[in-house]
């Protein structure tokens, strides 16, 4: 029997040079999923060889284009990991520092009170999967599921630096509000189908509230793009990294795009669908155990995101003044740290309203939304066009 | 009717502060609260502060009691009872038990103690699984570490107070109140010798009657007499009373 070394099975080559590769660019989580591809494959490979050498199987796995089909399926779930770990964060953040802001100490189970979020993961997840008997089971189950799966969705479309990104399309800020605008859909249906009156009301009422932010916002989005010229989000924000961050020309259009991902996250001061103290949980209220959990996820997943499209839109994402997108040190994961930490410092600007406004009332946030946010939208657009054609930028 | 919607709100946004002055408010707190610790306490992990001399749970030094009863007399509950139990020699005496699930934690018992063996302890930990529990034997009394201030003495209201410049005392009765005798009610039963617990009287014969009978009568000696009132309590005729002698 013929004994091949490992190395022949495992070999590092660059990743640029496979011509199956479906970047363009060079890709961080794509890079990492090649590579443990390249050793487990290699492995597997390598084993199956000594017993049987010469095998088939051995060497399409380590063939070109499966190394690619595999190092894929393990970019997506480096993709969502990262973007979990960041929700997390997020949750494990909220709680310490609205402890914090109401004087008291948030939680306290491991690593600084991390772990119960872990804690209530696992708690919700060993809850009975309960069904009520009057619901429609079909909408009721597959609504949470699709609110879950698209708010994880949007997650891991937002691009943590100009190598962490899944798509790099013309279009991405367009793709990402458009799968971000579609949950408010699903919880309108999802009240209907729970047969409960609070969950009714809680459905009509995110109805209600995403026909009053939707307009500001994506008016913003126009202007930014508007600013920049296109919709590509690397372009937005390689725009701002030459000019300015757009926070500055556009301060009015920040605190209106604020307020406008504040309510697309559905926290607090616009939280009127899942209004816990007048509608039980609103729409949530039939879901118990792991779904309702999942749904909380979804939550946090889709107020990371609302962060994130502030940071892109405003903060000028993963780049920062002098230093750019500090490519000189590659080897260092600076860009996707510095848009993290804008990430945590947004979201924390959202506990800080949570913790500082009272819950607006139904009619108030189609006044807000329709008299005040929408007018200074439109102030805003004109200022942009403004300083477009006065040659400013 | 936009006026009318407006008419709602305070007249001069800016000057109110509107959303911005909440938004501050919290800022504000949560830059004085990051910097210092939190104002909650961890309660079984973290313990809170107690003051000098806390009244807790009752102790009893077991071999300093006489088992007068005084404590059982005075306790405003009735929760303290006395006991026989076996002392260190194995002789049976009377020691007082506290059922704990109606002790007030007042400290009477302590402050009203004569020979200090009652004191107050800083023990406030009293959770148990059944009432039954929560009765404390006189050996379960005892406390460790007890100091001078837990005694409580009775002329001493607060041992703060006198830290603090107010030295004014209250007169202790055990100081001025002792039992005397009425003589012609008294027929000679030797009760209240048998039921001193400080063996402070002692029965003396003076003269023969009509019938040539010896003629008893108690003698007290103040300086070991603790003033418990037992033999006061105890007279079949009422012949001994209270009063200030000294």
């Amino acid at each position: 029997m013929q004994y091949s070394s490992i190395h022949e099975w495992i070999t590092f080559t660059d990743l640029m040079s496979n011509p199956y590769v479906p970047f363009d660019t060079y890709n961080l989580p794509f890079d990492i999923g090649y590579r443990l591809w390249e050793i487990l494959g290699g492995l597997i490979a390598w084993l199956v060889n000594l017993i049987w050498p010469g095998n088939p199987i051995s060497i399409w796995l380590v063939d070109e284009q499966v190394l690619v089909l595999f190092g894929l399926i393990l970019f997506m779930v480096i993709i969502f990991l990262v973007a979990f770990v960041v929700c997390l964060l997020v949750l494990w953040m909220e709680r310490k520092v609205m402890g914090r802001m109401m004087d008291r100490r948030g939680t306290m189970i491991g690593l600084k009170g991390f772990m119960q979020c872990v804690g209530d993961g696992f708690k919700t997840f060993m809850k009975e999967n309960t069904i009520p008997t009057k619901v429609d089971k079909m909408t009721y189950i597959w609504c949470v599921s699709l609110i879950v799966g698209l708010s994880c969705l949007v997650a891991c479309m937002i691009p943590l630096s100009y190598r962490w990104y899944v798509v790099d399309y013309d279009s991405g800020l367009l793709i990402i509000m458009a799968f971000f605008a579609l949950a408010p859909f699903l919880i309108l249906v999802s009240g209907w189908a729970q047969n409960n009156k609070y969950s009714l009301i809680g459905g009509m009422r995110a109805a209600e509230l995403m026909i009053s932010y939707e307009v500001p916002m994506l008016i913003i989005i126009a202007t930014v793009s508007l600013m920049a010229g296109s919709f590509n989000i690397g372009d937005i924000i390689y725009f701002q990294n030459e000019h300015l961050w757009n926070i500055v020309p556009m301060c009015i259009g920040a605190v209106v795009f604020f307020a406008c991902a504040v309510a697309e996250a559905e926290r607090v001061p616009f939280d009127i669908a899942e209004a816990e103290a007048e509608l039980v949980e609103g729409w949530q209220t039939e879901y118990a155990g792991m779904k309702w959990g999942l749904i909380m996820l979804g939550d946090y997943l889709r107020g990371t995101v609302s962060c994130g499209m502030f940071t892109i839109l405003f903060l000028g994402g993963w780049t920062l003044p002098f230093i750019g997108d500090a490519s000189q040190w590659a080897y260092l994961p600076i860009p996707e740290l510095v848009f993290l930490l804008k990430n945590f410092l947004v979201f924390f600007f959202m506990i800080l309203t949570r913790c500082a406004l009272a819950r607006v009332r139904t009619d108030q946030i189609l006044n807000i939304g329709w008299k005040v946010f929408m007018p200074l939208a439109v102030v805003n657009l004109m200022i942009v066009v403004l300083l477009k054609d006065g040659g400013v930028f | 009717m936009a006026m009318k919607y407006l008419d709602k709100y305070p007249k001069n946004l800016a000057k109110s502060g509107w959303v911005l002055k909440p938004l501050v408010t919290v800022l504000r707190l949560f830059a004085k609260t990051a910097t210092r610790k939190p104002v909650t306490v961890l309660y079984p992990y973290e313990k809170e502060w107690i003051p000098d001399n806390y009244r807790g749970r009752p102790g009893l030094r077991f071999d300093k009691c006489v088992g007068c009863g005084m404590c059982v007399r005075m306790c405003p509950t009735a929760c303290i009872k006395l006991v026989e139990v076996a002392d260190d020699d194995g002789k049976m005496v009377m020691r007082p038990q506290v059922n704990l699930g109606r002790c007030a934690m007042c400290g009477y018992c302590a402050e009203y103690c004569p020979v200090d063996a009652m004191t107050v302890t800083p023990e406030y930990e009293l959770a148990e699984y059944t009432r039954f529990d929560l009765i404390y034997g006189p050996r379960r009394l005892h406390y460790e570490g007890t100091t001078e201030g837990m005694e409580v003495k009775l002329e001493v209201t607060l041992p703060s107070d006198i830290e603090n410049g107010n030295p004014e005392r209250r007169v202790s009765l055990f100081d001025l109140d002792r039992p005397e005798l009425i003589d012609n009610k008294c027929i000679g039963c030797k009760k209240c010798a048998k039921v001193c617990p400080v063996d402070a009287i002692e029965m003396v014969e003076k003269g023969v009657n009509d019938k040539g009978r010896p003629i008893l009568r108690p003698i007290i000696d103040n300086g070991k007499c603790i003033s418990c009132k037992n033999c006061v309590l105890d007279c079949p005729k009422d012949a001994l009373v209270i009063k200030e002698v000294l």
